[in-house]
């Protein structure tokens, strides 16, 4: 086993994180708050990075061996003999949890470290690495697992972990005094929980049809029954193969909905902008949110033989391409939400959500390795984004701070994350502003860019295989260059808006090194899938993109089955010779530039001068969506219908049928009647008089006996006499 | 002519002795029932007495002897109780010394 047995390391590392930040992190901070933050905040990035370590080394382990998947048994979860029921705790290290692996880990690893500063003067501040550490701990479940019930675990803790952080700061209220963070981690929680209802259904169905859970059997499995016809039979029930598996898909769908922020789940992630910046950038950028996309990737098998068997879902479209709709209509959706946004946070959280649609759609219409690229890309340029956009919040905190302390008036309700107070803030933060445009012009898809190269193979792909998809997808790439020109321009550019910004400074540099890293690989993050490398390494490898090397692919095919099974002709995988079309590129990135330039100089390019300045949007049709669909109708409809049916049933059922019908009336009524029972017929009648007639029929005897005692003389000298003469009487007689 | 054996002492003895029991339970005043008591000492020293000349030995007249100095002694005693009784209930009818009833 060698190098891969210390697999399970990547997993102990995090834990350890935990078990110091929980129990002895507290005791370290309170005592002396610099060192201890110190100690509690790069003991937990220290976890991280071993964590990074461990990736590393795996993936130069799977180098060595001819990138075969390598399962790392650690023990036996769960074993039901009479059910064949077996859940092994093993760790399964290919390719693609290996990519996972790095993603979550680096940046994860360079969030811990950003977050040292961000965090710092927080009274919590040991409380935070340990859920970061726990969140990174159920992550690397999430990806390592060999099976469907590991992943779910991990699925589940990302979910809490989730929960926790966005909750961190769980006391504060907004205007109205509503508990803003409270009510976001509690919303976040509610829409995982959906999906992960799916995900149990998902789970069974596949265990009652292949009775196993992890993935290589379950996926041989599935190909052999595909290939040999059989019906799936439930006891009496029996459906094709096609038809359960579309189920299941459908099923898989619904969930990464609800992790991966898609429509109708959606509405959780831009609430959770609530929390700490570190955790938008790592839970709600990089690592939670590409679960969904993880999952069905390493379901690849099941979605294609569903595409090849032609199963529809409903009779209406077939699961893969539902999952492409659902994320073209995701990224669409988002992108023109993200025009009417204020709050630095949200803009990019509703552009998290529209990449993750285009994440989507990628996987949906067959292009794994594209999905996953720019899973990768945009793990980067987000992260960056997120962290650089906490310290420009940082620097409008420092700046709101420093003028309040000069005129004493605390008390405006100053948001700092509004982009409408901010402005010019290119001269005050200029590192920054530096990473920040990288990032944005990454996002926005320009050339030589990370987010180009891998935007710009899923949009090839879609111009191949489906044309509307296409389409979609690149008016969301529209909007995305547009509110992100926006974003820009008014964060940026201009002159400031409000005295925050104009005292706003620069942040330290334990948080603008990460940033510095991640704009690095934001840059030459692209080069993980360029279409030309060189000839010779082209020729070597010969791949199926028409001779073109392309090293994520090369790399990820060993571990993404539906390749090998679409050359044996099983299914039949929508597969692009081509992962850069120039016509597409070049389309894309004149349409791009053109929208910032929109943005930047026409649209935005006087207004708003002054924080009270209407948007010059909000007269349009595109204001529409400052309504939040789906959110509105949710908060508005669905959730005070739900609360009525809920407070019915708890009054009806519980409280009157409950508790006051069968407690109060049949419990207390037969226990109060044994009582009496008891008390009054076994006790008083049964054991006094038990008691009592022994009593009386003494009394009684005494009474007959006492009639012998006349007090006469003579009765008593009769009886003397009596007596002589029968003892008198038995001895003569018995002397005979 | 009847010869006088012993049987005819023995009978008398049994007759004296039924007497005096009669006596004993029947009557009421306590001086009658004393001499009863008497009554029966003496038929059973009649008894020794002829025993003791039928065997002709002298055991018998001995213990006659002895029941003598008992009756005596008993008769002291009891005709000083049946002064004392009197003294406080002005009656020696044993049928109203009933105290002990209950």
């Amino acid at each position: 086993m060698g190098i891969f047995g210390l697999a399970p390391l990547i997993l102990l590392f995090p834990v350890i994180g935990v078990l110091f930040n929980g129990l002895v992190g507290r005791r370290f901070v309170n005592s002396n708050r610099s060192t201890g933050e110190k100690w509690s905040g790069w003991f937990a990035s220290v976890m991280a990075l071993s964590a990074f370590v461990i990736a590393v080394l795996m993936f130069l382990a799977l180098q060595g061996n001819g990138f075969e998947a390598q399962i790392v048994h650690v023990f036996d979860w769960m074993h039901i003999e009479s059910a064949g029921f077996t859940i092994p705790w093993a760790l399964q290290v290919d390719t693609l949890s290996v990519t996972m692996m790095l993603v979550v880990t680096g940046v994860g690893s360079l969030i811990h470290i950003y977050a040292i500063g961000y965090m710092h003067g927080d009274p919590d501040f040991s409380r935070f690495f340990t859920y970061l550490n726990l969140f990174l701990f159920f992550m690397l479940i999430l990806v390592t697992g060999n099976n469907y019930l590991m992943l779910f675990v991990g699925w589940e803790g990302v979910g809490l972990c989730s929960f926790l952080l966005i909750g961190f700061w769980f006391g504060r209220t907004d205007a109205q005094g509503q508990a803003m963070n409270a009510n976001a981690a509690r919303k976040a929680f509610v829409a995982n929980r959906v999906g992960d209802l799916a995900m149990i259904l998902a789970m069974s169905l596949l265990f009652w049809t292949f009775h196993t859970l992890e993935f290589q059997p379950l996926f041989d499995g599935a190909v052999e029954m595909f290939e040999s016809d059989e019906m799936v039979h439930f006891g009496a029930f029996s459906a094709t193969l096609g038809s359960v598996l579309t189920a299941v898909t459908a099923l898989f769908l619904m969930g990464a909905a609800g992790k991966s922020a898609q429509i109708p789940l959606h509405v959780w992630l831009p609430d959770a902008m609530a929390g700490p910046t570190p955790v938008s950038a790592l839970i709600h950028a990089a690592t939670m949110v590409t679960s969904g996309i993880y999952l069905i990737v390493r379901s690849n098998v099941l979605f294609e033989i569903v595409r090849e068997s032609g199963a529809l879902v409903l009779g209406i479209v077939s699961s893969p391409d539902l999952v492409a709709y659902v994320g073209a209509a995701t990224a669409l959706l988002a992108g023109l939400i993200a025009f009417t946004q204020f709050d630095i946070k949200k803009v990019l959280a509703y552009s998290t959500v529209s990449q993750l649609g285009f994440m989507v759609a990628a996987i949906g219409m067959g292009a794994y390795v594209a999905g996953m690229f720019h899973l990768v890309t945009h793990a980067f340029f987000k992260a960056l984004l997120f962290l650089g956009s906490g310290s420009v919040i940082h620097g409008m905190e420092h700046g709101h701070h420093d003028i309040s302390h000069g005129h004493g008036d605390h008390h405006d309700h100053f948001d700092p994350q509004d982009m409408r107070t901010m402005g010019g803030l290119k001269d005050k933060m200029r590192s920054t502003f530096t990473v920040y445009m990288i990032g944005a012009l990454a996002l926005a898809g320009i050339p030589i860019l990370a987010g180009f190269w891998s935007k710009d193979e899923i949009l090839a792909h879609a111009s191949e295989h489906n044309f509307v998809i296409y389409v979609i997808l690149t008016l969301a790439a529209i909007c995305t260059a547009f509110y992100m020109g926006r974003q820009l321009k008014m964060v940026f550019f201009g002159s400031p808006r409000h005295e925050a910004a104009e005292h706003a400074h620069e942040s330290p540099p334990v948080m603008t090194t990460p940033l510095w890293i991640l704009a690095g690989l934001s840059v030459v993050g692209g080069f993980l899938n360029l279409p030309f490398l060189t000839e010779g390494l082209a020729a070597a490898n010969d791949h199926h993109a028409g001779g073109m090397w392309l090293a994520l692919e090369g790399w990820l095919e060993h571990s993404i089955e539906a390749f090998h099974l679409s050359e044996e002709g099983i299914v039949h995988l929508p597969h692009t010779p081509l992962v850069l079309s120039p016509v597409v590129a070049g389309l894309s990135t004149l349409l791009a530039v053109g929208a910032l330039l929109l943005a930047f100089y026409w649209v935005y390019g006087r207004r708003p001068e002054t924080a009270e300045q209407p948007d010059p949007l909000q007269r349009t049709p595109i204001w529409w969506f400052a309504i939040l669909p789906l959110d509105t109708l949710y908060m508005g409809y669905l959730i005070p219908a739900f609360n009525r049916l809920a407070a019915w049933l708890a009054n009806s059922i519980d409280e009157r049928f409950w508790h006051d019908f069968v407690h109060n009336n049949i419990i207390r009524d037969f226990f109060v009647g044994f009582a009496s029972f008891a008390s009054n017929v076994l006790d008083a009648k049964g054991v006094d008089g038990i008691v009592n007639g022994a009593g009386k029929v003494a009394q009684g005897l005494a009474n007959v006996i006492r009639q012998s005692q006349t007090g006469y003389a003579r009765n008593y000298a009769l009886s003397i006499f009596l007596g002589t003469v029968a003892l008198l009487a038995y001895f003569l007689l018995m002397a005979n | 002519m009847l010869e006088v054996t012993t049987n005819h002492y023995i009978w008398l003895s049994i007759i004296l002795f039924s007497i005096g029991a009669l006596g004993v339970l029947l009557r009421r005043n306590a001086i009658i029932i004393f001499m009863s008591i008497e009554m029966m000492l003496n038929a059973a020293n009649l008894l020794f007495v002829t025993f003791s000349r039928q065997a002709g030995d002298l055991d018998g007249q001995v213990l006659v002897f002895f029941v003598i100095t008992v009756a005596a002694a008993e008769v002291a005693v009891g005709l000083a109780l049946i002064v004392t009784i009197f003294r406080t209930k002005r009656s020696i009818n044993i049928d109203e010394i009933n105290l002990m009833k209950g």
